[in-house]
């Protein structure tokens, strides 16, 4: 059985309740106090301290609301024509974003961690063993996402656990369980898969052509790592919510770039050979 | 709409990347989407020191093979192997997070990962070497005269093991490129063909250069041996500056951060015109000794910088946004990607 997350993003408001609850459970330490400025994010991106991270994307329109407005009619979705042609979107929306471990299917992280501390885990989930990491820090440029991360006060490399010692105790993540919207669904990875396809489906045929699922073979767990999974309903390219569109697994490329090395060197042991000989 | 309002086209609402005047930034407020290794000095010092001991190696081997006597020259490159593969582990082991798990390298063998095939060929071909070693320091009394270890070491048969060494030593070469390039780091992915045979070919340039300078400096080794090393740096650098021109080629604008205001002098003038032009230049001319020793230093030089630019290129290239997501983009840098 595998478990995943469903993060479906379109009715996430952005509360941080999922980042409060995965640093309470497992007792993460602060990123610092850094006011960043970029809309309300001030945690920028998931770390080796931060396993769940919001991202909030302004989607400022154009056109600038001038004059006497009525704003309660805008926000109660009342048609009417606006002063210099604005639109009902010129109050601007919100995209928010709770972003986590995509748990590989074929993770690179994984595969690159040269002491075997990346496992999966009895739920299919990727995880790290503490007591195995010895810091080397070859996960880090090998995750796709820039999920994991190595902190320096540790040493070690760490991500999102899927809380794993919560789902030994038959619980769900702490973020899923903190989250008032059911923004982050906890399950079985086919279970969701099925949600995820139904809501996709609704939110197609109630006028929102964009919508799409991130995580999939097809979008996100693309090039070899054969899809995510914890998945993602996503409004926009992923590229604006800092997820990349066709990331592939690195090491696919290993066998090739052995075999190269090898003819190369005897190309060049032959050349240095002939010197010696000449 | 207010015209003052209107700043680089950009109408003044918030403070965002697509409204705010004063922010170039794209994607998400220009947030790397990947992160960049931790690795510090210790990675670009050992990725060179750890290619001379595979280049001097391979002279050891080749020199054996070949029925060579220049006792000057073995010592050389023995004595060069082994210390290349006593600092190496050190410098690794240094930039680990937990320096004192060192050893978790060893307690699983990961085809798929040049990091734990690299560990193990370093260990191994560090062992190896660490013998023929041994056994030319009692050949040259160097074990304090005539004792039980003196004696057990001339049983080495060091003929045999530096050529099972061989393959080790190579890849011990050519791994810190495959390292490389089995990231999801743009500008080392890209050149996944190519950087292995790469850095394998300055490792040879650089044994080479290294055997030939200390036997320069020492008015060491014969004119046999000199003629030999001078036409090998000639024909090994021709090849390096074949693979990284075909390697430019292959990254394409991914190569962008070799050439930014930090890295470009150091790349172009210390790697292409310096470590490889020049000592062309002069190798070809007619030969002095300072000629040779100015050429080897050159060769060594351009090599450390070659390893250098490549890992702190990496870090940069790891933290440009644009740089990945073109990257990573259905018929982007990786349309080969995934189709297997």
């Amino acid at each position: 059985m595998a478990t995943g997350f469903l993060t479906d993003t379109t009715v996430c408001i952005g509360c941080k309740a999922c980042e409060v609850a995965c640093k309470q459970w497992n007792q993460l330490p602060a990123d610092g106090y850094e006011f960043t400025g970029d809309s309300y994010d001030n945690t920028k991106q998931l770390s080796g301290d931060t396993w769940r991270h919001v991202a909030f994307i302004e989607n400022p329109k154009k056109k600038r609301l001038t004059g006497d407005v009525d704003l309660v009619a805008l926000a109660e979705d009342v048609k009417e024509d606006l002063p210099n042609g604005a639109e009902l979107d010129g109050l601007g929306r919100w995209t928010f974003m709770s972003d986590v471990c995509k748990h590989c299917v074929e993770a690179p992280c994984q595969q690159a961690c040269p002491t075997g501390a990346i496992i999966r885990n009895e739920f299919d989930n990727v995880y790290i063993q503490p007591d195995v990491c010895n810091g080397c820090g070859y996960c880090v440029p090998a995750c796709p996402y820039g999920v994991i991360t190595s902190v320096p006060e540790d040493g070690r490399a760490f991500k999102c656990t899927l809380c794993y010692d919560r789902q030994i105790d038959g619980l769900e993540p702490a973020c899923a369980k903190a989250c008032p919207t059911n923004s982050i669904m906890f399950g079985e990875v086919e279970e969701l898969e099925k949600v995820a396809e139904e809501r996709v489906k609704q939110l197609h045929d109630r006028g929102y052509p964009q919508a799409f699922l991130y995580g999939t073979p097809e979008v996100g767990g693309t090039g070899g790592i054969k899809g995510n999974h914890s998945k993602f309903i996503l409004m926009d390219v992923p590229e604006t919510y800092n997820l990349p569109e066709n990331p592939f697994l690195p090491q696919d490329k290993v066998a090739g770039a052995t075999v190269a090395s090898a003819v190369a060197a005897t190309m060049i042991g032959a050349a240095v050979v002939w010197a010696f000989r000449g | 709409m207010a015209e003052e309002t209107k700043r680089n086209g950009k109408p003044e609402t918030s403070h965002h990347p697509e409204t705010d005047p004063e922010r170039g930034d794209k994607n998400y407020y220009g947030i790397p989407p990947i992160k960049r290794a931790h690795w510090t000095w210790q990675i670009y010092v050992y990725f060179w020191v750890g290619g001379i001991g595979a280049g001097s190696h391979l002279l050891t081997v080749i020199g054996h093979l070949l029925g060579w006597r220049d006792e000057a020259f073995f010592r050389t490159t023995k004595y060069t192997t082994l210390a290349t593969m006593t600092i190496s582990p050190v410098l690794l082991i240094w930039d680990l997070g937990r320096p004192e798990r060192f050893l978790n390298m060893l307690r699983i063998v990961k085809l798929r990962s040049p990091m734990s095939t690299g560990s193990w060929a370093l260990s191994l071909f560090g062992s190896m070497s660490g013998l023929v070693a041994t056994k030319r320091a009692a050949e040259d009394g160097l074990l304090l005269g005539d004792n039980f270890l003196s004696r057990l070491a001339k049983l080495v048969p060091d003929r045999l093991v530096s050529v099972l060494a061989l393959p080790l030593g190579l890849y011990v070469g050519a791994y810190t490129g495959i390292l490389l390039i089995a990231t999801s780091v743009p500008m080392w992915a890209r050149n996944w063909l190519l950087m292995g045979p790469t850095f394998l070919s300055s490792a040879v340039s650089s044994g080479l250069s290294w055997t030939s300078l200390v036997l320069h400096l020492g008015n060491w080794g014969e004119g046999k041996t000199l003629g030999a090393l001078k036409k090998a740096e000639k024909i090994v650098l021709a090849v390096e500056a074949v693979l990284i021109a075909a390697s430019l080629v292959r990254m394409g604008k991914w190569s962008k951060p070799l050439f930014s205001k930090k890295l470009g002098p150091l790349f172009v003038g210390g790697t292409l015109v310096g470590g490889i032009a020049a000592p062309l230049v002069l190798l070809s001319g007619k030969e002095t000794r300072n000629k040779s020793i100015l050429a080897s230093v050159l060769v060594l030089v351009g090599g450390f910088l070659f390893r250098y630019v490549m890992v702190v290129g990496g870090r940069e290239s790891a933290d440009d946004p644009e740089s990945y997501f073109t990257f990573a983009k259905k018929d982007g840098g990786r349309p080969e990607a995934g189709s297997k």
